[in-house]
């Protein structure tokens, strides 16, 4: 299945309980409320599982951004 | 509609697509503001809840506010547990958080930092220990070893470093003891493959194997050195296939043990807090048509029932192995079915096949009523809160009207494949205790002597006179060394007749025990039927008052539920009073902490001449304090003989 970067959202509101949209995906990780960097490596597993392809684990636990994340998982 | 349609909160019983599952619940919750304030409908929300679903509701749950939830819902049972260990540890965090919300605890984290196991239990002034957690959860991963180890290394590099270790986890544990408060939770250490497949050859990778099995062994082991640690064995859990690490989380996130199995601990400590939060299930019921045995006994006969023989008859046969089991170890037994009670009894006394016989039950309910009514009956007659059964079952009919109508119950849903009964019966450790003392495997028949002694009452016009001719006799003396387990027992089991509810472990009462101003008392009845064995215990605390006289404070009394309102609890509550005076006590007093169960002694000191005190009395809030001033003791009821060694 393709992420889109909507799916992206809807997944870390539904289930991480957040409240991200379109405009917060370029702000750094730290300013989103509720965020914690522990979700990175729920969210590459969960994407991982339903993507169907593997994610490149060391440049997606760099990322800064939803924006990079996003990038970084869709390669 | 059938009944399970219209279950408020249980998901699995909900049926269609629309449905929303326990976790969309949640979410609904948590966008509503509402998690603290619908806490106690948590447990029941996530009893169905999957793997997957149980850990997105602990990310949630961890965001909530441990002290909102204590404000709105005091009676939510909180434990308080410090995580520390090697890797990357906050995964966890999340895990234990929801797995204790199924439970219907309430759990309050502390995650100490990366790799800081050594300072943190090392140093009694450490952070950790002025959590005062109830569990302390020390993870070992395969590189607390491996981290040592020099490139290249040889079997003997580990055997040294496994030495140091073991010899640095024993002093942990003995400043633990010391320093420490609750329970210690360390965990054997997991070898991967990836460790063992870089030696080449077989005889070293067998002594690596060796050495790894005797250090784990030597782990287990320690806990019976000190009895504030448990050692979780993970060997079986990985033997049920969850993998020890992910590569890459392992290598970027240092964190050593996979999510899965993080997921796996979590939920054996959920058991383990269960059971120190006093919460420990006591009563198995189970269904017999399909449960116990294939097939149905009113259409197939006692001879067409499958227990023995058949492919399906092994599974049912082993599956009453496993219940046979669990009742030896003092968990009570049960049968609940609907069906005519005559050829239920003929097949518990006549089949050739059963295992499980009519004696291994404290009842058996096979009638036609509906499941929930029998259920609570049996509660009733069995003097136990109905919050301490399971019920398990084939029937998702059965099981969705337990769920609806007694939610405490805890529900183990079997199907139509009797090879899964086993492993779901034992998934959720319903019955998991500290240690199993010589009290358990007595229980089964310390339950039939109650139900005749039932039947003698039935006999006597009055409870006086049958009260008389019980031959009661009590021995209330110092307690012993060798029954610290019971009593902590008591103290965690025990719910109805428990003054203060205040749960202590083993290692609590052995501090007790040599404390010189702490008094603890253990009472033993007998009568005609039997022995009742350590039913009950007093713990009290001398100290001086400002004004300085000599006082006693009865911290805590507790009567098992199969022994109270025979007036043994105030034959030695007048045996203390009088031990009191003797030894020159200006006065006693007694405390009293309500909680959802123990309202049937709420009133216990009033009613024995103890006058409640006014403010600024020596009691913690939330908790009344009643003086009595020695003057008039009140005589013990005549129809208790009393022995004492105090």
């Amino acid at each position: 299945m393709l992420l889109s970067l909507d799916d992206l959202l809807a997944l870390l509101n539904d289930q991480l309980g957040l409240t991200v949209s379109a405009a917060s995906v370029d702000d750094p990780l730290d300013t989103i409320p509720g965020w914690d960097s522990l979700h990175l490596l729920w969210l590459i597993t969960t994407l991982e599982t339903r993507t169907g392809r593997r994610i490149a684990m060391a440049e997606f636990l760099e990322a800064g951004s939803l924006a990079e994340i996003y990038d970084v998982a869709t390669r | 509609m059938t009944v399970t349609n219209q279950a408020p909160v249980s998901p699995a019983d909900s049926g269609g697509a629309q449905a929303p599952s326990a976790y969309e619940r949640l979410i609904a919750l948590k966008n509503a503001g509402q998690l603290a304030e619908r806490y106690p409908e948590i447990e029941h929300l996530l009893a169905e809840a999957g793997e997957a679903d149980l850990l997105a509701a602990g990310r949630l749950l961890a965001q909530v506010d441990p002290d909102e939830v204590r404000t709105r819902h005091p009676a939510v049972p909180a434990l308080t547990l410090a995580v520390t260990g090697h890797g990357m540890l906050a995964p966890l965090i999340p895990a234990l958080v929801g797995q204790l919300a199924r439970h219907g605890l309430l759990a309050r984290t502390r995650l100490g930092d990366f790799d800081g196991y050594v300072f943190d239990l090392s140093d009694p002034g450490s952070a950790l220990y002025a959590a005062g957690a109830d569990l302390t959860l020390c993870l070992l991963d395969p590189q607390v070893v491996f981290d040592e180890v020099p490139v290249p290394w040889q079997v003997d590099d580990v055997d040294q470093v496994l030495t140091r270790k073991l010899h640095l986890l024993e002093q942990l544990a003995g400043t633990f003891t010391s320093a420490g408060h609750g329970t210690l939770v360390f965990n054997t250490i997991p070898l991967p493959r990836r460790h063992t497949a870089q030696l080449i050859d077989h005889a070293s990778r067998a002594r690596l194997g060796a050495l790894w099995r005797e250090a784990n062994a030597r782990l287990l082991r320690l806990a019976e050195a000190f009895p504030a640690l448990v050692v979780l064995d993970l060997d079986p859990v990985m033997a049920a296939g969850i993998p020890v690490s992910e590569a890459r989380s392992d290598a970027y996130a240092k964190a050593h043990l996979s999510q899965e199995l993080l997921a796996e601990y979590a939920r054996e400590i959920g058991h383990l807090a269960r059971s120190v939060a006093g919460r420990t299930k006591k009563c198995l019921a189970v269904d017999l048509d399909n449960t116990l045995w294939g097939g149905t006994l009113g259409d197939d006969g006692a001879e067409g029932i499958e227990v023995a023989e058949t492919y399906r008859g092994e599974a049912f046969g082993a599956f009453q192995r496993v219940v046979k089991q669990l009742g030896s170890q003092g968990v009570l037994l049960a049968a609940l079915s609907k069906n005519d009670g005559e050829p239920v009894r003929k097949v518990f006394r006549e089949h050739p096949g059963m295992t499980l016989r009519e004696d291994d039950f404290v009842d058996i309910k096979a009638n036609w009523e509906p499941k929930h009514e029998n259920l609570a009956r049996l509660a009733e007659s069995l003097n136990l809160d109905v919050g301490s059964f399971v019920f398990a079952d084939d029937s998702p009919y059965e099981c969705g009207l337990i769920q609806r109508e007694l939610p405490q119950v805890g529900v183990v849903r079997l199907d139509d494949e009797p090879a899964y009964h086993v492993e779901k019966l034992l998934r959720d450790g319903w019955f998991d205790t500290r240690v199993v003392t010589a009290e358990d495997r007595l229980r089964v028949a310390r339950y039939a002597e109650e139900s005749q002694r039932k039947d003698f009452l039935a006999s006597f016009d009055s409870i006086a006179d049958y009260l008389r001719e019980l031959d009661i006799r009590v021995r209330l003396a110092a307690v012993e060394a060798s029954q610290v387990p019971r009593v902590a027992q008591l103290t965690q089991r025990t719910n109805q007749f428990n003054l203060t509810t205040r749960r202590l472990q083993p290692a609590d009462v052995l501090a007790l025990i040599e404390d010189p101003d702490a008094l603890v008392l253990t009472i033993h009845s007998a009568d005609r039927f039997g022995d009742n064995g350590l039913a009950g215990a007093i713990l009290g605390r001398w100290r001086q008052e400002p004004a300085g006289s000599r006082v006693l404070d009865l911290e805590n009394f507790l009567l098992s539920c199969r022994v109270f309102s025979r007036g043994i609890e105030g034959a030695c509550l007048t045996a203390v009073l009088r031990h009191a005076k003797a030894r020159g006590a200006a006065a006693v007093y007694g405390h009293y902490r309500p909680t959802a169960k123990n309202g049937t002694v709420e009133d216990f000191y009033p009613r024995n001449g103890f006058v409640p005190c006014e403010d600024g009395a020596p009691s913690e809030p939330g908790t009344a304090a009643y003086r009595h001033d020695l003057a008039e003791i009140t005589a013990a009821p005549d129809h208790v003989h009393l022995t004492e060694n105090l």
